[in-house]
């Protein structure tokens, strides 16, 4: 029983990484600029996509092919984020059914341009690790260890770099921000770049342990959407918390209920947390409306 | 256009399309376009549901929930308890906009955004109850056999005999949108949608405000999900997913947010086009996203404002002004 | 809506100066967007490899009449209200008397009452048990299903190996809630305890599903799975340490499956085969549609083929295409007709009281480095 018990958490952590990086992307998106993105699991899905094809069909080496694949992807955000979102400043409203629009544009552009059978990518690593009973393949392992990097050097940018300690203070309050001389032109496509950028690691770390398909990207989008409510919006800490939770809850319903209750138990702990704690477990309390 | 014609004009325009849509079984070469029309009445509802939830400021991604909520409870309704459709239908809205004012209530006293991603998530567990609650829903298949719509023992099963009952039922929500939209409630919605920290400080209850707006809405969601139910007599949750709140949202965009003769062009419009599409591969959705997106680019107030926007365009051109489409906050 | 009257109308001018022969419209009411794309394309490309064929033989003769086959093709967007749309489509505009389709469950559910009243002869691969039935008369169905093989594929293996308990695992849609309950039955035929898991189709991590169920299991079964998704069952049961047998009994999932999870984990896994490529009609009709279509020939696509070839040898013999009623009496009377597939008839009789399910061999394979090998031929009565 504890073997069990035990398995689950590091199950439950594992799959929780990833929901970090997802919403860690998602939440700093909208804490600076204010746009719900809709689309922030299809650069997830574009970043396993580039990832399949450089690391699966061309055999370039594990390292190159994440650089690569999140560049390549990186690229595509920046593109959408001078042709779009910039357009959008300041309407959230507008800005969030744009994403809707480059959702479904980059979903079925992936259809038509990789077609509709899904892509499996060669492992990683191979085998398990095996500490008194707990088992972790290594195949995750890499995962977490790609997710751990990342988001650590998240930190380090938002806490000890200039770029970081504008984007915070954008996120505070952007007229301030403004006023105090941060060039909000560049933050806000430095952040969305940033946000998507994290997106689409997670999807090419994802990619050898799961299979990629153009759809792949809505399901990481919920859990991002449930993760930053529970979590507070636009908090990163919020975020890590959330993403960890909700891995363990599906984690854990899925071993001792079945899986169906853990999508709906989400649910009930977001609507929990909105009455009960509205700014999220670890959000400021925003500005009453 | 002169000035003083203008009235008359509209008049005379929406006449001819009402005449358009009421002889459209008459007019068109085959019953498909019935069918389309039909199908068009439908998402008319559903649209005005979502306008009417705009109107009041926010955005509803779980409206395709509502209307699965409302096409289950009319067809068990009518099947397990054998209650008539039209008053399982009436049933359906009520229990929809019965849960929407409870959702409503806990999460609208929160930032629009928390709306949107819970509705968001109500929508999905919508679809997820109807997936796994098989002893009842029918799981994936769905239901099938639905009984019709019956009105004084007249069974409406033909697409003729449907669509003029659709048809009614649109030009009801119409017109009740448009009474809404000028009632003193109409105003407390805009000004809500406008700015709601000035609308609380003139004494507006913005939160009951958006509760009634998001009950009103979705009850009407319900009711067009009951109405297809009956039509299509059968429903499965696979027609009312997230996807397709966002084809009503983009009917809604595409047309115009402000009155409600964008939500009836966006739906003339749009409910053709996955028509015109259905033989090409996935290129449907593409555009769909592409009118979206460009439509929000340089039409923010959907295609119901391009006449005025010209009229505007034409009356300041002489004076040199220029006139800049307003999409800043 | 004006805009839809000029349009029928400029084509059927256009048409009638071209048309010199007389033409067959075939109905084509599938899933070509989103995920179920592979397999509605599968069914597209058999009606349009099928049209080729017989267009560049100068049409097909019917009669004393030689028809050019045309293909209207559309979408479902895997909807049952999209398909209905397009079946409206098909029937009222296009006047069409042939389909192939509706592809998924709902679909065809959703769509069936109408065809049927309207005499359309449809060509469905929907696994739902509710397809065919002896109200039924215009539906066919050209695909072996759960219900068919399910029964004789389990008898043979329980035979084989020690089961006493054996745990599923199926996605909450149409196709896992269908392939359970043919699952369950099976299973409680041989005397086996089955208990079902369902989880939801975007889920993409079934550890802590695998954890729960593989501690009781003898084996473990993933039929209802998409290929891709049974590759990353059987990679993740076996990174959890799971030794005991994997049966995927249905679909045709090898190649898919041995990608995802690798050679090693795939070693052993039980499959449906539903296709012999060792036979020479078989691999001959998948060269030359790979050759010139430039796609991988699936289930979907040869199953439909070879609904198509008995489906129009069936028009042949009834002499006519507008009488459906006989096509369909001719249709139903083939049997040891010979399809790409091997030598076909009609059964399902005791499954559905009505004989329109299409009766083909299949086979179990197991998977050996990498490749399933058949190691039993079988029909729905028993495998050997």
């Amino acid at each position: 029983m504890e073997i069990i018990l035990a398995q689950t958490v590091v199950n439950g952590l594992m799959v929780g990484m990833i929901y970090v990086l997802m919403a860690i992307g998602f939440t700093m998106v909208f804490g600076i600029m204010r746009i719900v993105n809709f689309a922030h699991g299809d650069f997830y899905m574009v970043g396993a996509f580039l990832f399949a094809i450089f690391y699966g069909s061309n055999g370039a080496p594990f390292i190159l092919s994440l650089i690569l694949a999140v560049l390549g992807t990186a690229a595509l955000g920046l593109f959408i984020e001078r042709v779009v979102f910039s357009r959008f400043r300041g309407n959230e409203l507008n800005g969030m059914i744009a994403s809707l629009g480059i959702a479904l544009m980059m979903e079925n552009g992936a259809l038509f341009i990789w077609g509709p059978s899904p892509r499996s990518v060669p492992p990683v690593a191979s085998g398990v690790l095996s500490v008194a009973g707990v088992v972790f393949p290594w195949s995750r392992l890499v995962v977490i260890i790609g997710a751990l990097i990342a988001v650590g050097l998240l930190y380090l940018l938002i806490t000890r770099t200039q770029i970081g300690r504008a984007m915070r203070a954008v996120a505070q309050d952007s007229e301030i921000a403004l006023v105090q001389g941060i060039r909000v032109e560049v933050i806000f496509p430095v952040a969305f770049v940033l946000g998507i950028s994290l997106a689409a690691l997670a999807g090419a770390l994802m990619a050898p342990v799961l299979s990629v398909s153009p759809f792949i990207g809505l399901a990481p989008t919920l859990k991002a959407f449930i993760i930053v409510v529970i979590g507070g919006l636009g908090s990163v800490p919020g975020a890590v918390a959330g993403g960890l939770l909700i891995g363990l809850i599906e984690s854990f319903a899925g071993t001792f209920v079945s899986a169906s209750i853990a999508e709906i138990l989400q649910f009930l702990v977001v609507i929990a947390v909105v009455l009960l704690r509205p700014q999220g477990l670890l959000g400021r309390k925003e500005r009453e409306a | 256009m002169m000035r003083p014609a203008r009235a008359p004009v509209k008049l005379l325009g929406g006449a001819a399309c009402l005449a358009l849509a009421v002889f459209l079984p008459w007019l068109a070469p085959n019953q498909f376009y019935t069918h389309l029309g039909t199908v068009a009445c439908l998402n008319l509802m559903l649209v005005l549901g979502l306008a009417i939830i705009a109107r009041a400021g926010q955005l509803s991604m779980g409206h395709a929930g509502f209307a699965l909520v409302g096409g289950y409870v009319s067809a068990l309704l009518s099947m397990n308890a054998g209650w008539p459709p039209l008053l399982g239908i009436v049933a359906a809205g009520l229990l929809s906009a019965g849960l929407a004012a409870a959702l409503g209530w806990i999460i609208l006293r929160l930032r629009g955004v928390y709306f949107v991603l819970v509705a968001f998530s109500f929508g999905q567990i919508a679809v997820l109850l109807a997936l796994d609650m098989s002893d009842l829903t029918g799981g994936a298949n769905g239901l099938i056999g639905i009984a019709p719509v019956s009105i004084f023992g007249h069974s409406l099963v033909s697409k003729p005999d449907f669509y003029p009952f659709a048809l009614a039922c649109a030009l009801a929500t119409l017109l009740f949108t448009w009474l809404l939209y000028r009632s003193p409630f109409g105003d407390m919605m805009a000004a809500t949608a406008e700015n709601q920290r000035l609308a609380e400080s003139s004494g507006i209850d913005t939160h009951l405000t958006q509760v009634i707006a998001f009950t009103i809405g979705s009850g009407i969601a319900g009711i067009a999900g009951a109405l297809s139910a009956h039509y299509f007599r059968f429903i499965s949750p696979d027609s009312f997913t997230f996807w397709e709140s966002v084809s009503y949202l983009t009917m809604l965009v595409v047309g115009g947010r402000v009155g409600v003769l964008g939500s009836v062009i966006g739906v003339v419009v749009l409910t053709p086009l996955p028509e015109m599409l259905r033989a090409t591969q996935g290129l449907q959705h593409i555009i769909y996203g592409a009118v979206l997106v460009l439509s929000l680019l340089f039409v923010p107030d959907g295609l119901a404002s391009i006449p005025q926007r010209l009229r505007k365009a034409r009356q300041t051109a002489p004076h040199n002004a220029s006139l800049r489409a307003g999409t800043g906050p | 809506m004006l805009r839809f009257k000029v349009l029928p109308a400029l084509a059927a001018a256009l048409f009638a100066s071209t048309a010199s022969a007389e033409t067959l419209t075939l109905g084509v009411n599938a899933t070509l967007s989103g995920a179920g794309a592979v397999f509605g394309e599968g069914m597209a490309f058999a009606a349009a490899n099928m049209a080729d064929q017989i267009n560049a033989k100068g049409g097909l003769k019917v009669g004393d009449k030689t028809y050019k086959i045309e293909i209207k093709k559309y979408d479902d967007r895997y909807r049952a209200q999209d398909a209905v749309n397009a079946m409206e489509r098909l029937i009222l505009e296009d006047k069409v008397k042939y389909v192939v389709g509706p592809m998924g469950s709902a679909s065809t559910v959703a769509t069936q009452a109408r065809t049927n009243a309207e005499k359309v002869v449809t060509l469905t691969m929907a696994f739902t048990p509710k397809a065919l039935s002896p109200q039924l008369p215009y539906s066919f169905r050209p695909a072996i299903t759960t219900a068919e093989f399910t029964g004789p594929q389990l008898a043979w293996l329980g035979k084989k190996l020690p089961l006493k308990r054996v745990r599923a695992l199926e996605p909450n849609d149409e196709t896992g809630q269908s392939v359970a309950n043919s699952q369950k039955e099976a299973y409680k035929a041989i005397g086996v305890d089955l208990q079902v898991d369902f989880f939801e189709r975007e889920r993409v991590d079934f550890v802590p599903i695998l954890t729960r169920i593989l501690a009781s299991a003898d084996a473990l079964e993933i039929g209802g799975n998409s290929p891709t998704t049974a590759g990353l069952l059987v990679k993740q049961a076996r990174e959890l340490g799971y030794s005991g047998p994997i049966f995927v009994t249905g679909g045709d999932v090898t190649s898919e499956l041995v990608k995802v999870a690798g050679k090693q984990a795939a070693e052993g896994v039980y499959v449906h085969l539903p296709i012999d490529i060792s036979r020479p009609e078989t691999a001959a009709y998948i060269k030359d549609f790979e050759a010139k279509f430039k796609y991988p020939a699936n289930g979907h696509n040869l199953f439909m083929y070879s609904g198509l070839q008995m489906l129009f040898a069936a028009m042949q013999k009834a002499g006519t295409v507008n009488d459906t009623t006989k096509v369909a009496k001719e249709l139903e009377s083939l049997s040891n007709f010979p399809t790409v597939l091997g030598p076909a008839g009609w059964t399902g009789r005791n499954l559905y009281n009505t004989n329109h399910q299409i009766d083909l061999p299949f086979y179990v394979g197991q998977i050996r480095d990498g490749v399933a090998t058949k190691i039993a031929t079988c029909n729905v009565e028993a495998c050997r």
